[in-house]
């Protein structure tokens, strides 16, 4: 046992530190991605139906307490609200007795490492690497070979990820989807108008002890909008947008949606996505109340884990989400989070 | 525009928008890679799957291109369908695994687009013996549609030719569009030396063989229930 | 009964009428030589008595004879011996059977990729060849006479079959027991059956079939009289399935509503003797098929195996109270008259079964590991209209009742733990739900073939091109 949980710690921090090196002025005491965020209030309340999918105790249609933390994915301190970027969306449902169990949530639907290796792999193909804009003449060579021409840079940006993604990608079809999403993810008007996955596969345990595995979603009740990629890109506007949504002036609920999987569809691999003709259950809706005063508690010292589950939701057999339990904790030491102890795992 | 940047830097930016340009990708470009990098046109309907997911609310877009282009020709098509009407419910009535069915007349095209459960073939095939004869009334109007009639005749020649008119389903995931184009050339690569940004070039000479498509598999409200589970739980009877 | 089949002469045998044979081989063969093939076939009808075997007919036998023999091509068969109109064959069948596994249900564990030798290389397979005989003597000593003078022919594999006594089968139930009776074969009145009498059609291309005013499209020179074979060799898993149904009575003693599934004592009315643990798994064993282990189907006599009036085995339809599950095995692959969603389907998807169980019998008290299973024959007149249409939406999917789909065929279907299920119906009430059904069967080979009629086989023998 001790074994085994000293050989996870170590290789959690290999994964921190592997994933720090992808943002060279990552500043040591933040959270190595997603480092910008805000911290949210909220409650959430189930659907009828939620309860007889699974046991546990969010689902049972009383009002719960959420505290939810929106961010960046970024591991850069620089906020660029505008650049195109995958959103975070952490949630802690406050159970009663001091309880909770987490979800975390990002936009991108799909990850790009199936294991722990092709995670290590993917990290070092994603180091920024000094980027130019291409030349006109480059250009003009692709759309004859019907290509579209790279994007340009932002304005200050002198490292970029993309070209080794995009490599990387070009080398392992299972990382295809993640890459070719995030390339275009763009970013949204509002940390609420934007769809958050929770990626992993869960099991859930129903009343007559039925177990389902199943996939997450946040769907926002307001819609889908991103910026406008043209526009111009402005740094930072989405913690006032929340502020001056919450007052309240326009929705901030999100439906929590379950997928449910059938024999064959992909349970271990996060890189996979399971077809839109699977059943899919409304489990209850979060509504957003305000904006937390105390930031300090509500946006940095809180820490989240993929692996903090009530009684009744279990995690399945990827790795990738396992790694993650020890990741994050050892993330959480390394800046001084808060702790929060796990429920009887 | 950010200043900086020369005119000549603009120009090519703005190219995509260009109506020169357009004209110039789309007349000699086009072909010219089609004939270079030949692409197979794509088959039709949703790719095969075991699971029961996958198997219920399928989607059939059928284009069938008119023989009388002319408004006299619409008219005769659109006749054929309403003087069927009662056969043509009694049939989906009766083979019980359709959601919904509508025929569109489109440009010169007469259309059929349907939601449905189960294997194509048995769909068809049953609906041919229940209102072949409305599938020869209409079929009568369509291009090449002589070639399979009277389809009672020439059941297996009859759901090929409706095949061929279903549309090809894009990939929800765009890249599985390499997937298929593979596969089209009997390949079974699991990762490879793929090129991400050969997307937007294969994507348009896969349109160039098929230029029908359906986008994606489509929405569905309620996924993953049969017709027959539907009106059973809503106490309809089936 | 109407007009005698007057062209019995020119089909095969043991498409109509089984010939009920207790041991059979079937050849897989491959053509090395096309003109050698042809001259092959042509000696296989010539009449004569020494070398080739000569081809069973449908003709009515005076004698049985000792030994039957009969081939089958696949459409690489067809296109080894460079026949003519090989196009105008159906698509399934030109496919062949491993590139239709999605639709069939050949996946995971029954994979072709899982394939053993000589399926595995199913551009090779293209005649089968199948003995039929008494003794296991005469079918290797007509192996010897099909293949003594090479004949353009090679050996890729040979798979033999035994019948058990009393038309048992491996998962223990009596078998064969329903199948189509033919118009101007079979006497109506010589057999209860609640079924309609077929059509030729359901089997013979060039006739009426059991859809309205249809007609399959008949190969020019090689198709009237002939028929398509679905062969498939299926490894059972005695053993697990012997293990699901302890599995399934132990959870079903302590469920609250079983004594409405078994009255308590009435296990005293099932099999002889058996303790209540018993009598369940025969409960559900013979839910899952549809017919108690002696054959007596649950719609005739749904408590017991031995009911106190005789009960003629195939007299009976699934209508009204019927309290045969509706995803039992014997209904999805023929639903008879009952309520099904495909309302015009009724009948239309009927199948032939000729088939024989291979291996050894399983002995619980000496385990073993070997391959056992079924050598099953699936003859209809077109594979996609019968044998395919009902192995993908009935047996696998259940589309034919809102109430199983979603759920495979618990005995042969694709069915995996994690996700199946199978409903045992009570006689009030919902339902038991059995969960957790792994798959029993797993197929190890197999092919589409043709059966030509005599007239074809004659046409491809005497093919110059």
């Amino acid at each position: 046992m001790d074994n085994s949980s000293e050989a996870n710690s170590s290789e959690a921090r290999r994964l921190v530190d592997a994933v720090i090196s992808d943002f060279p002025d990552h500043k040591p005491g933040t959270r190595p991605v997603h480092t910008l965020g805000v911290g949210v209030e909220g409650y959430f309340v189930a659907s009828e139906v939620a309860r007889t999918y699974c046991i546990a105790e969010h689902f049972r249609g009383q009002r719960v307490p959420a505290s939810v933390r929106f961010s960046n994915g970024s591991g850069s301190p620089v906020r660029h609200d505008g650049w195109s970027d995958v959103r975070g969306m952490a949630t802690r449902f406050r159970l009663a007795d001091g309880a909770a169990t987490d979800l975390i949530a990002m936009t991108l639907g799909e990850f790009f490492a199936r294991t722990v290796e092709e995670f290590f792999e993917f990290t070092k193909a994603a180091q920024p690497k000094p980027i130019q804009k291409e030349s006109p003449w480059r250009k003009i060579l692709d759309m004859l070979q019907l290509k579209l021409p790279l994007d340009d840079p932002n304005p200050g940006e002198t490292a970029s990820a993309a070209a080794g993604m995009l490599d990387y990608a070009n080398r392992h079809r299972f990382a295809q989807l993640g890459v070719f999403q995030a390339a275009k993810i763009g970013a949204p008007v509002s940390y609420a108008r934007a769809t958050y996955h929770a990626v992993h596969t869960f099991v859930v345990i129903a009343p007559d002890g039925v177990r389902r595995h199943v996939r997450f979603s946040w769907q926002p009740v307001a819609g889908v909008r991103t910026t406008e990629p043209d526009a111009a890109k402005r740094d930072d506007y989405l913690h006032q947008e929340l502020k001056d949504r919450l007052r309240p002036r326009f929705p901030a609920r999100f439906m929590l949606m379950m997928t449910i999987g059938e024999a064959g569809d992909a349970f271990d691999d996060p890189t996979r996505p399971w077809p839109a003709k699977r059943v899919r259950v409304v489990m209850g809706t979060l509504t957003l109340t305000k904006v937390a005063e105390d930031q300090a508690a509500a946006g940095e010292h809180i820490s989240f884990n993929p692996c903090r589950l009530a009684h009744g939701i279990e995690a399945s057999g990827d790795p990738i989400l396992h790694a993650r339990r020890d990741a994050y904790e050892a993330s959480r030491e390394l800046r001084g989070g808060a702790s929060c102890p796990f429920n009887r795992s | 525009m950010p200043s900086g940047v020369g005119w000549f830097e603009g120009f090519v930016d703005g190219l995509p928008n260009n109506r020169v340009f357009k004209f110039v990708a789309s007349r000699i470009l086009v072909p010219y890679w089609a004939w270079r990098t030949p692409v197979k046109p794509l088959e039709g309907g949703p790719p095969p799957s075991m699971q029961p997911g996958d198997n219920v609310q399928c989607m059939m877009n059928l284009i069938m291109p008119l023989k009388d282009k002319s408004p006299i020709g619409r008219a005769l098509a659109a006749l054929a369908v309403a003087q069927n009407k009662d056969e043509i419910f009694a049939g989906l009535d009766n083979v019980g695994t359709v959601h919904f069915a509508r025929f569109v007349i489109v440009d010169n095209n007469i259309c059929m687009f349907s939601v449905y459960d189960g294997d194509f073939t048995n769909y068809i095939r049953d609906f041919v013996a229940t209102i072949g004869s409305v599938f020869n009334n209409v079929v009568a109007l369509v291009e090449k549609g002589e070639t399979v009639m009277p389809c009672e005749q020439n059941v297996e020649a009859f759901i090929e030719w409706v095949h061929e008119r279903d549309m090809y389903q894009v990939p929800d995931l765009a890249t599985d569009l390499f997937k298929d184009q593979e596969a089209m050339n009997g390949s079974k690569a699991a990762s490879g030396n793929d090129d991400l940004r050969q997307l937007p070039p294969r994507l348009i000479l896969q349109l160039n063989a098929n230029p029908n498509v359906s986008l994606g598999s489509g929405y569905r409200a309620y996924p993953g229930y049969s017709a027959a589970q539907v009106r059973h739980k809503l106490g309809l009877g089936w | 009964m109407s007009a005698p089949f007057k062209e019995a002469a020119d089909v095969q045998g043991n498409i109509l009428r089984g010939y009920r044979k207790p041991h059979v081989r079937h050849l897989v063969l491959e053509v090395t030589d096309c003109n050698a093939a042809r001259r092959w076939l042509a000696a296989c009808i010539s009449g004569r008595s020494d070398g080739v075997p000569q081809i069973t007919t449908e003709a009515p036998w005076t004698t049985k004879p000792h030994t039957c023999f009969n081939i089958g091509l696949t459409s690489e068969g067809l296109r080894a011996l460079r026949a003519p109109s090989l196009d105008e064959f159906p698509r399934e069948f030109i496919e062949g059977m491993s590139a239709r596994a999605k639709k069939i249900g050949d996946t995971g564990p029954s994979a072709p990729e899982t394939w053993p030798a000589p399926f595995n290389e199913p551009k090779r397979v293209h005649l089968i060849a199948t003995i039929y005989a008494d003794a296991i003597a005469q079918l290797d000593s007509v192996q010897h006479h099909a293949l003594a003078d090479g004949g353009g022919l090679r050996l890729l594999g040979a798979f033999d079959g035994q019948s058990f006594p009393h038309d048992l089968v491996h998962f223990g139930y009596r078998d064969n027991i329903s199948q189509p009776r033919f118009e101007g074969i079979h006497d109506p009145k010589g057999y209860e059956d609640a079924q309609p009498m077929a059509p030729l059609g359901t089997v013979l291309l060039g006739y009426e079939t059991n859809f309205e005013g249809l007609m399959w499209h008949v190969p020019k020179d090689v198709g009237h009289n002939g028929s398509f074979n679905a062969f498939r060799v299926l490894a059972q898993d005695v053993a697990g399935f012997d293990a699901y149904l302890d599995t399934a009575a132990t959870e079903l003693l302590g469920h609250p509503n079983v004594d409405d599934l078994l009255l308590p004592g009435a296990e005293a009315t099932i099999g002889h003797g058996l303790s209540r643990h018993a009598a369940l798994r025969e409960v559900v064993a013979a839910n899952m098929c549809g017919r108690w282990r002696n054959g007596v189907p649950l719609a005739l006599s749904p408590d017991t195996d031995k009911p106190p009036h005789k009960v003629a085995l195939n007299n009976f339809d699934f209508v009204g109270d019927s309290r045969c599950p509706y995803g039992s095995h014997i209904r999805r692959s023929n639903p008879r008259g009952g309520q099904i969603v495909q309302r015009v389907a009724n009948h239309s998807r009927r199948i032939v079964r000729r088939g024989m169980p291979y291996g050894p019998a399983y002995d619980p008290a000496k385990p073993d590991t070997k391959e056992r299973g079924l050598l099953g024959s699936f003859l209809g007149a077109n594979l996609g209209a019968q044998f395919e249409a009902m192995s993908c939406d009935w047996l696998n999917l259940g589309l034919h009742d809102p109430r199983v789909t979603g759920s495979n065929d618990p005995l042969v279907g694709a069915n995996e733990p994690e996700t199946s299920w199978f409903d045992l119906p009570l006689k009030s009430g919902p339902p038991i739900r059995l969960r957790g059904l792994p798959r029993f069967v797993r197929t190890r080979g197999g092919a589409y073939t043709f059966l030509p009629s005599i007239s074809a086989i004659r046409y491809l023998g005497a093919l110059t091109n």
